[in-house]
């Protein structure tokens, strides 16, 4: 039919004749038909928790007795290649009688913010890590703009889990809090569908 | 004049059954579409629908109140009149198919023990019937794509004619080869030639059966305007072909229309080639009716299949495929099925 004209065996009739490219193509597609999707129901109950060295929000860590581990030494700010951190030293005179170098006010401006870690790079104290929390959006301006406090809190996800798993997950709706993906407990590492499929 | 009670009983019983079966197809594209889209969705290894209700049962209820309330758009430029009777011209003739199909042998109703016939009228050339009827449709493209007045839906419904001029012959040959087979034009009594198991079926009558059915599938596939003979919606060329102007409920008349002649194209397979309500292996668990439906569900999964398997075919593979495979090949089996009745017992 094409314009190469092949030699037309005894095979090719029998392959025309009883349409085997066709049932070839059927069965391919019953078997996608009858295997298992690859759709990740994220919010609703799925959720896939990144690795440890992901780099989401910014958190800022605290030592074992619960002290904050900024001191205030505004590397992160140096490094900053888009200037989206302010640290504003103070002396904190409520230390063993030597005043200690803390931030007054740590922020860090998220839509400036990508996310290349340098800060944490920079940090001498590994005060100042990027998380796993990757859920940023919201319909005002409040999620643009992380103060200390909030940075203070610790991410949702713990920091044994190792991550690079599906978990489940529910959308949590509410009216303040807006809508976070709540996972309601991580349980141990499993075997990964989902990687594996093609 | 006072009216005999017995025929104005029939004339109730046929109005109840003329309104059973217009609402069940009515409503059909329903479930069919949320059906063809789990199928395609499973296909390709996603979900489909999942967010309307359980497993997205309700996204076809969903699209209809979106459809409903969208703005009925009328170009300017179109043939108002044809414009909006092109839609209805291309749902009602799918209804009227139904008028001849049978769906089984009668049953008796509990209670009145009245005797009711499983279907509206036993035409003694049904099949023919079948036939004309399923062929006006073909206006309902042709005059959609006419009077939108825009070149992609006028290319649509210039295909869509080509497309049913071709198909139509082997379809009809295909028809002629079980009316050979069958010795008859009742679409009932084409069933009651097969009755006795799947052996008796006209799809084994060997070495014929298997091919008409694979002609009048092919055919039948091209004649209800589904993947790969799409060719009057073909999007990839055409806009959206025939119904490139339409939108709202006009557009949602030409897709019911479409599931719709899906759905008796499966039901004609069934009665001519698959034994209709006949019980394939004799055993008698299930009434007939539930053997038609369960016959008709699996070539209704069966073009859902292929449409998510087979690519578009181009528009002179369509007509090469038409005109020099399937004629030549049904007229031959013309020959064959004409000796086989001839000189095979």
């Amino acid at each position: 039919m094409g314009a190469m004209k092949k030699p037309f065996g005894i095979a090719d009739l029998i392959k025309r004749i009883f349409f085997l490219d066709f049932l070839k193509g059927l069965s391919t597609t019953f078997r996608h038909n009858v295997s298992r999707s690859v759709t990740l129901r994220y919010p609703d109950e799925e959720k896939w928790v990144p690795y440890r060295r992901f780099r989401g929000r910014h958190t800022l860590n605290r030592d074992e007795r619960g002290k904050e581990l900024c001191v205030a030494c505004e590397l992160c700010v140096k490094a900053c290649p888009t200037n989206c951190i302010t640290v504003v030293p103070v002396e904190d005179k409520n230390g063993r009688g030597i005043s200690d170098r803390v931030a007054a006010v740590w922020t860090v401006n998220l839509v400036r913010c990508l996310f290349c870690g340098y800060c944490e790079d920079a940090c001498p104290t590994t005060a100042v890590r990027l998380g796993r929390d990757f859920e940023l959006a919201c319909s005002d301006k409040s999620c643009t703009f992380f103060t200390k406090e909030e940075l203070l809190v610790p991410q949702r996800t713990p920091e044994y889990f190792k991550g690079g798993v599906i978990v489940k997950a529910r959308l949590g709706r509410d009216k303040i809090k807006g809508v976070p993906v709540i996972v309601p407990y991580f349980e141990e590492q499993k075997p990964d569908w989902w990687l594996k499929a093609k | 004049m006072t009216m005999d009670t017995a025929v104005l009983t029939e004339v109730v019983i046929i109005i109840v059954k003329v309104m059973i079966v217009a609402g069940v197809l009515f409503n059909l594209p329903i479930p069919l579409t949320w059906i063809e889209r789990k199928v395609a969705g499973h296909i390709q290894s996603r979900l489909g629908p999942f967010r309307v209700g359980p497993h997205g049962i309700l996204q076809p209820v969903a699209d209809g109140i979106k459809m409903l309330l969208k703005e009925d758009i009328v170009p300017e430029k179109a043939d108002k009149f044809l414009f909006k009777i092109a839609p209805l011209i291309a749902l009602v003739p799918m209804f009227l198919i139904f008028v001849a199909m049978p769906f089984g042998e009668s049953v008796n109703l509990p209670y009145v023990d009245k005797e009711i016939t499983l279907y509206i009228s036993d035409m003694n050339m049904g099949i023919l019937y079948v036939l004309a009827v399923s062929g006006l449709s073909v206006y309902g493209l042709m005059l959609g794509g006419w009077a939108s007045n825009s070149k992609y839906a006028l290319l649509g419904g210039l295909r869509s004619a080509a497309q049913m001029i071709s198909y139509e012959v082997s379809l009809t040959f295909a028809v002629i080869g079980v009316v050979m087979i069958s010795g008859s034009l009742s679409l009932l009594d084409i069933v009651r030639s097969q009755y006795g198991g799947v052996f008796h079926w006209n799809v084994f009558y060997l070495p014929v059966g298997p091919v008409w059915f694979v002609i009048f599938v092919i055919a039948g596939m091209a004649e209800m305007n589904r993947i790969p003979f799409d060719l009057p919606e073909d999007e990839g060329t055409l806009g959206a072909g025939f119904h490139t102007e339409y939108s709202g409920m006009r557009f949602s008349f030409f897709a019911m229309a479409e599931y719709i002649a899906m759905t008796s194209i499966a039901a004609l397979t069934t009665i001519l080639f698959l034994g209709g309500w006949d019980d394939p292996f004799g055993t008698g668990i299930l009434p007939g009716i539930f053997w038609l439906m369960g016959k008709v569900a699996v070539l209704i999964y069966f073009f859902m299949w292929i449409r998510f398997t087979i690519p578009r075919y181009r528009y002179d593979q369509l007509m090469n495929i038409g005109w020099k495979i399937l004629i030549p090949v049904s007229m031959a089996n013309i020959l064959v099925t004409g000796f086989l009745k001839i000189w095979v017992p």
